[in-house]
C-alpha cells in the first residue's frame, strides 16, 4: 500500500485552509472536488489546483505523487471566464 | 507631435517604441477587458490594433468599459472601441472587424499578428482562439476575471514548440459547461439561462494593464520559455504567478506536438484527376473540420424527412434541438447525425463544388498535422 503524503490545501482567498493525509493516486481533480464538497465553494464556478510551493499549475488528472512533496501547499484557484 | 508624443517612454531603459510602434495585436472581445487592453495598447502606441467583437453596446457595459459612452448605446463594440483609440493616438492604426471572430478572423490573418489576446467570455471562444494559435504558432494572451480575481495567462506558441495550452490546466467542469449548451452532440439547446459572471471596473484595469504587458512581453529580454499564469486578487491585494506545464493526452494541444503545415486551399471539392485519381486511399484520407456538420437526419418513427435539406450538410451550431422534433409526427424522434470527421471521398460526394462550411481542416498525412485553411483573407 502506498503511503499517505502530508499536504496543505487552500483556497485562493486564504479563507481555508487544510491538513490533509492523501493518498498519493490522488489527483488535483479529486483535491477540487473534495474543496468544493467540504468548504462549500460556489459551484457555478470552475476551479484549477496550483501548487504554490513549487509554482507549478497541475492538470486535473495529474496525479499527487508525481506534482507535489509532503509539506508542499496546493491552492484551489477559480477559473475566470468573463472577459 | 508623434516625436514629442513618446518622449517619457523613451527615458525608459528597457522600453522599445520602435518594437511597440511595430507590433501588430488582434484583441478578440472589446467588452470590459478589451476596452482596457485597447486603451493601453494605444496609450502605449502600438502600430496596429485589430478589434475583433459581434455584440452591440448595452447601457450596463458602460460601469466598466473605458472607451464606451452612453451614445454608443446599439452600436457594435468593435466600432466604437476602435474609435475612441484612434481619438487617443492618431498615429497608430486600429481596425474595427465586427462579427463574430471565428467567421472573419482567418488562419492566414492570424499569422499576420505577434500576438492575440482573448477578451473573449465563454470557454467556447478561448478553445477555438487556442486552436487557431496552436495551429498557425502565434502568442496567445487570455485574460480573465470576475468582481474579486483577475487572471492572465500567456501561451508563447511563437516561441516554444512544445509549450502548454490554454486546455493542459482546463477542468473537466469547463467542458461539462460547455456541454450543457449543446444536446444531440451540437445543436443549441432553447430556453437556456446563460451564467451572469459580475464584473467591476477594478478587475477589468487590472487584467487589462497586464494582459497588454504580457502581450508586449515587457520586462523579457529573451523570448518567453514556457507557459504562465498570473492571478490578482483585488481585494486582498495579493498575487502569484505559476508555470503551466504540457499536459499527456491534452484535448487541445496533444495533436500539435509539431507544428501544423497550413496549406491555404480553395473550398471546392472536386475528385482528384491524373495519378492522385489511381490511388485510391485518397479519397479514404480522413479530415477532421473545425465544425461539426449534420451529416444524417431522420425520423425513427417516418423515415427520411422532405426537409432534410435544410439541415443536411449545415454547422451543426447554425440550429437548436428543436430540430430533433419530427415535422410529421411532432415526437422527438429525430435522429441527427452530427459529426466532424469525414474521409476526403465523403466531402466531394457531399458538396461537389460546394464550398464546406467550416473554417479549416486538420489531416495527419505521413506522420504530420497539416491543415488546410479554407477561408477568405480577412486579414490586416
Amino acid at each position: 500500500m502506498s503511503q499517505e503524503i502530508k499536504l496543505y490545501v487552500r483556497t485562493a482567498d486564504q479563507t481555508r485552509r487544510a491538513e490533509l493525509d492523501l493518498d498519493p493516486g490522488s489527483t488535483g481533480a479529486d483535491i477540487i472536488q473534495a474543496a468544493v464538497d467540504n468548504w462549500a465553494l460556489p459551484a457555478d464556478t470552475d476551479y484549477t489546483l496550483v501548487n504554490t510551493t513549487t509554482g507549478r499549475a497541475l492538470a486535473p488528472g495529474e496525479s499527487l505523487s508525481k506534482v507535489a512533496r509532503p509539506g508542499d501547499v496546493l491552492e484551489v484557484q477559480p477559473v475566470l471566464v468573463a472577459g | 507631435m508623434r516625436t514629442q508624443r513618446y518622449r517619457r517612454h523613451d527615458l525608459i531603459d528597457w522600453f522599445s517604441q520602435d518594437e511597440v510602434s511595430a507590433a501588430r495585436i488582434a484583441v478578440v472581445g472589446a467588452g470590459a477587458v478589451g476596452n482596457e487592453v485597447v486603451k493601453n495598447l494605444a496609450l502605449l502606441g502600438v502600430g496596429g490594433i485589430d478589434v475583433f467583437d459581434f455584440d452591440e453596446v448595452e447601457a450596463h457595459n458602460l460601469t466598466r468599459s473605458i472607451l464606451l459612452r452612453e451614445s454608443d448605446a446599439g452600436r457594435n463594440k468593435a466600432e466604437a472601441v476602435a474609435e475612441r483609440a484612434r481619438d487617443i493616438d492618431p498615429n497608430i492604426r486600429v481596425r474595427a472587424v465586427p462579427g463574430d471572430f471565428w467567421d472573419t478572423l482567418s488562419l492566414r490573418a492570424l499569422q499576420g499578428y505577434d500576438c492575440i489576446v482573448a477578451a473573449v467570455d465563454n470557454f467556447e471562444a478561448r478553445l477555438r482562439l487556442n486552436q487557431m494559435c496552436l495551429i498557425t504558432g502565434v502568442n496567445l494572451v487570455n485574460a480573465g476575471l470576475d468582481s474579486r480575481w483577475a487572471s492572465v495567462e500567456s501561451f508563447p506558441y511563437g516561441s516554444v514548440e512544445d509549450a502548454a495550452c490554454y486546455e493542459c490546466t482546463l477542468p473537466d467542469s469547463a467542458y461539462a459547461r460547455i456541454a450543457e449548451r449543446y444536446s444531440c452532440g451540437g445543436l443549441r439547446r432553447r430556453a437556456r439561462i446563460e451564467r451572469r459572471i459580475p464584473t467591476t471596473a477594478v478587475t477589468a484595469s487590472i487584467a487589462g494593464a497586464l494582459a497588454a504587458s504580457v502581450a508586449l512581453r515587457f520586462g523579457e529580454e529573451d523570448a518567453p520559455t514556457r507557459s504562465r499564469r498570473t492571478l490578482v486578487d483585488t481585494l486582498g491585494g495579493t498575487a502569484g504567478t505559476v508555470s503551466i506545464e504540457r499536459r499527456e493526452g491534452c484535448p487541445g494541444c496533444d495533436a500539435h506536438r509539431d507544428a501544423a503545415q497550413v496549406i491555404r486551399t480553395r473550398n471546392c471539392w472536386v475528385r482528384p484527376e491524373g495519378a492522385a485519381a489511381m490511388d485510391g486511399s485518397v479519397l479514404d484520407q480522413p479530415l477532421r473540420l473545425s465544425d461539426a456538420l449534420i451529416a444524417s437526419y431522420e425520423c425513427a418513427a417516418c423515415g427520411p424527412l422532405e426537409d432534410s435539406a435544410r439541415y443536411l450538410n449545415h454547422r451543426a451550431d447554425e440550429f437548436d434541438d428543436s430540430i430533433a422534433t419530427c415535422p410529421v409526427c411532432a415526437a422527438p424522434t429525430v435522429r441527427v447525425g452530427i459529426r466532424d470527421t469525414f474521409a476526403l471521398g465523403e466531402l466531394i460526394e457531399r458538396f461537389g463544388r460546394r464550398p464546406v462550411p467550416a473554417k479549416f481542416a486538420l489531416a495527419e498525412m505521413d506522420g504530420r498535422l497539416v491543415c488546410f485553411d479554407f477561408e477568405e483573407d480577412t486579414g490586416p
